[in-house]
């Protein structure tokens, strides 16, 4: 084995090790979900070298000087305050979900009125409208970290995977007899997985556009779906009160998760891939063991379902959005409750965190979205301009960047 | 109403629970109609851009309804919303004589969409607070809807501006939805 490159991940934060082995190429991560711009760097440094072969003495400067550039981004001061930059207005029907690629400089978004449009987040252009579905388009995604194609999934019952490049669609994905309504790609962008209201799931080739799996098992609705970070393992939520988790490689259920008295609304990894989140129509959240599928925790506090959940990146934190108006920051750790974040005046469908986990994102029935701090729970900004309920939100990777989609038929970026 | 819970709306409805559907041209009072169910403030309403959803009690039931946007650009839409539908309810302006012509046609289509085949229809003959107004049975004639021989359907006079005849509209969808769902 031998040490090629050496990278840094800012978000969460950690160093890429790009090797070589028996002559292939290959890489591998050494996370630092822990680093705080106090963490003694001496001290971690031998700890790296301890379990870390490839890092040998002659690296040691050089991953020295990577963690002290990783901690001093990690202090560096978050006194952002964001503007109105552009109202993009040529939907003509209600949008649902938007997303960015992996470094922030597209996104797309989906609509009532059939399609996805990709948009350069800079000037605010629209780069390629993607047509071809029947019917609304719901879910989203990017093939991230890659950003090359884009994969939709629509209540027409197909899902398409598009070009980034020159918007054609290269596959139509046909099987499922209900509405598509979650879909994302494997870390590794070789599968697509879909969730579907006709109680299943499908994993789809995305060489060959052919079927490769359907995850049958739920009574009901699957809402939501999510790979780990490894992306051997997904995890789906449903309407029957349950979650499940499958084995990719073979299609074959591992686990049910079974505890909630409500629909699932939400469900993640969280990133070492030690944790799972679901949230319910039952007002509470619910934290399982990935590896045993034990409940570790139920998150209660919510008056009202929660309607939305995510963890920060490093996996330390969990959002929670709720239909009572307000979001909870709870530490995954210990399962306490960080903060309250009261202010919204209307049902919260969607939270995120930016990456630095500084600041909390959410988009309310109300037609704003706010900005919070974690730290405080206090709310640092009010997005309002929306004249309509905002369905979607988004950070960038930088966190300098929002996007925001609304039942108003607009999509704004702010900055 | 987030994304969620339009999903949980576009399930097929449990028994007690029945999704309408409510269509017409621009400016027929579709959303006033919405309004005047929920019992909620009608001296604000702006054409529609996509689509409202209201849940109201009736009679046992529960009516979840879909209001569209008519404006001609976004008709051809309508059919993302045709699913599971229970019953129809088609607006229109009694008083917008010229476009009578016009809301005949869209209502054909509609009749003729496979997935709203067999779905009984309503058709509301509103703002009969115009002294211009045609009488329901005017437009009933005009319509041909006498010709309707694959479902259920009915002609209600009503104002969504004072409610006059918007219960009796209703009444009659609990009555036949009652016969098709059970």
């Amino acid at each position: 084995m031998r040490l090629k490159r050496l990278n840094i991940r800012y978000y969460p934060p950690g160093l890429i090790l790009e090797y070589e082995k028996k002559g292939q190429e290959k890489s591998r991560c050494i996370d630092l979900l822990h680093l705080t711009p106090n963490t003694d760097v001496s001290e971690l440094l031998s700890e790296i070298k301890r379990i870390e072969p490839l890092i040998t003495d002659s690296r040691t400067d050089q991953v020295k000087a990577m963690i002290e550039r990783l901690q001093e981004k990690l202090s560096q001061p978050d006194e952002r305050h964001f503007y109105l930059f552009k109202v993009l207005q040529s939907h003509i029907l209600p949008l649902t979900n938007v997303a960015f690629n992996k470094s922030g400089s597209s996104f797309i978004t989906g609509s009532y009125d059939r399609t996805c449009k990709i948009w350069d987040t800079m000037s605010g252009e629209e780069l390629h409208t993607l047509e071809g579905h029947r019917n609304v388009v719901y879910a989203i995604a990017f093939n991230n970290p890659y950003g090359d194609k884009i994969a939709t999934g629509s209540f027409d019952k197909t899902c398409k995977l598009w070009s980034v490049e020159s918007g054609k669609c290269f596959y139509t994905f046909r099987g499922h007899t209900a509405e598509i309504v979650c879909v994302t790609f494997n870390p590794q962008s070789t599968l697509v997985a879909t969730g579907s209201m006709d109680t299943t799931a499908k994993l789809w080739d995305v060489e060959s556009g052919k079927e490769v799996s359907t995850l049958a098992g739920h009574s009901a609705e699957i809402i939501s779906l999510s790979f780990n970070t490894v992306g051997n393992r997904l995890v789906t939520g449903s309407f029957d009160h349950t979650v499940t988790l499958w084995d990719v490689p073979s299609g074959r259920r591992i686990h049910t998760l079974i505890g909630h008295r409500g629909e699932i609304s939400s469900v993640h990894f969280n990133w070492n891939c030690s944790l799972i989140v679901s949230a319910s129509m039952d007002k509470s959240c619910k934290v399982w063991d990935a590896e045993n599928g034990q409940c570790l925790a139920t998150l209660i506090g919510h008056d009202d379902e929660v309607l939305d959940v995510c963890f920060n990146y490093t996996g330390q934190l969990i959002a929670t959005a709720s239909a009572d108006g307000t979001s909870r920051v709870y530490n995954s750790e210990t399962f306490q409750c960080v903060c309250k974040l009261d202010g919204h005046e209307g049902e919260i469908s969607k939270v995120c965190f930016n990456p630095q986990g500084t600041r909390v994102l959410t988009g309310s029935a109300d037609r704003t979205a706010r900005v919070w701090c974690v730290k405080s729970g206090s709310c640092l900004q009010v997005l309002e301009g929306h004249t309509d309920e905002i369905f979607s939100c988004a950070f960038n990777y930088e966190g300098d960047t929002i996007i925001t989609g609304s039942k108003d038929n607009t999509c704004r970026i702010w900055r | 109403m987030g994304l969620l819970s339009i999903l949980r709306k576009l399930k097929s409805a449990p028994d007690q629970e029945v999704r309408i559907l409510l269509l017409g041209l621009d400016n027929g009072g579709k959303t006033t109609l919405l309004k005047q169910l929920a019992s909620e403030d009608i001296s604000h309403i702006t054409p529609t851009q996509g689509f409202n959803i209201k849940s109201v009690q009736s009679q046992g039931f529960k009516l979840n309804v879909w209001d569209i946007g008519g404006q001609r650009k976004i008709r051809p839409y309508w059919r993302n919303y045709f699913e599971n539908t229970d019953v129809l309810i088609y607006v229109i302006d009694s008083a917008d004589r010229k476009r009578f012509e016009e809301t005949g046609q869209e209502l054909a289509e509609l009749l003729d969409e496979e997935k709203l085949s067999g779905v009984p229809v309503l058709i509301f003959a509103n703002k009969q607070d115009l002294l211009t107004a045609a009488p329901a049975s005017e437009i009933a004639e005009g319509l041909n809807l006498h010709t309707i021989r694959d479902r259920m359907w009915q002609i209600q006079s009503c104002s969504a501006l004072t409610g006059e005849g918007v219960q009796d509209g209703m009444n009659w969808v609990c009555k036949n939805v009652t016969a098709k769902k059970k």
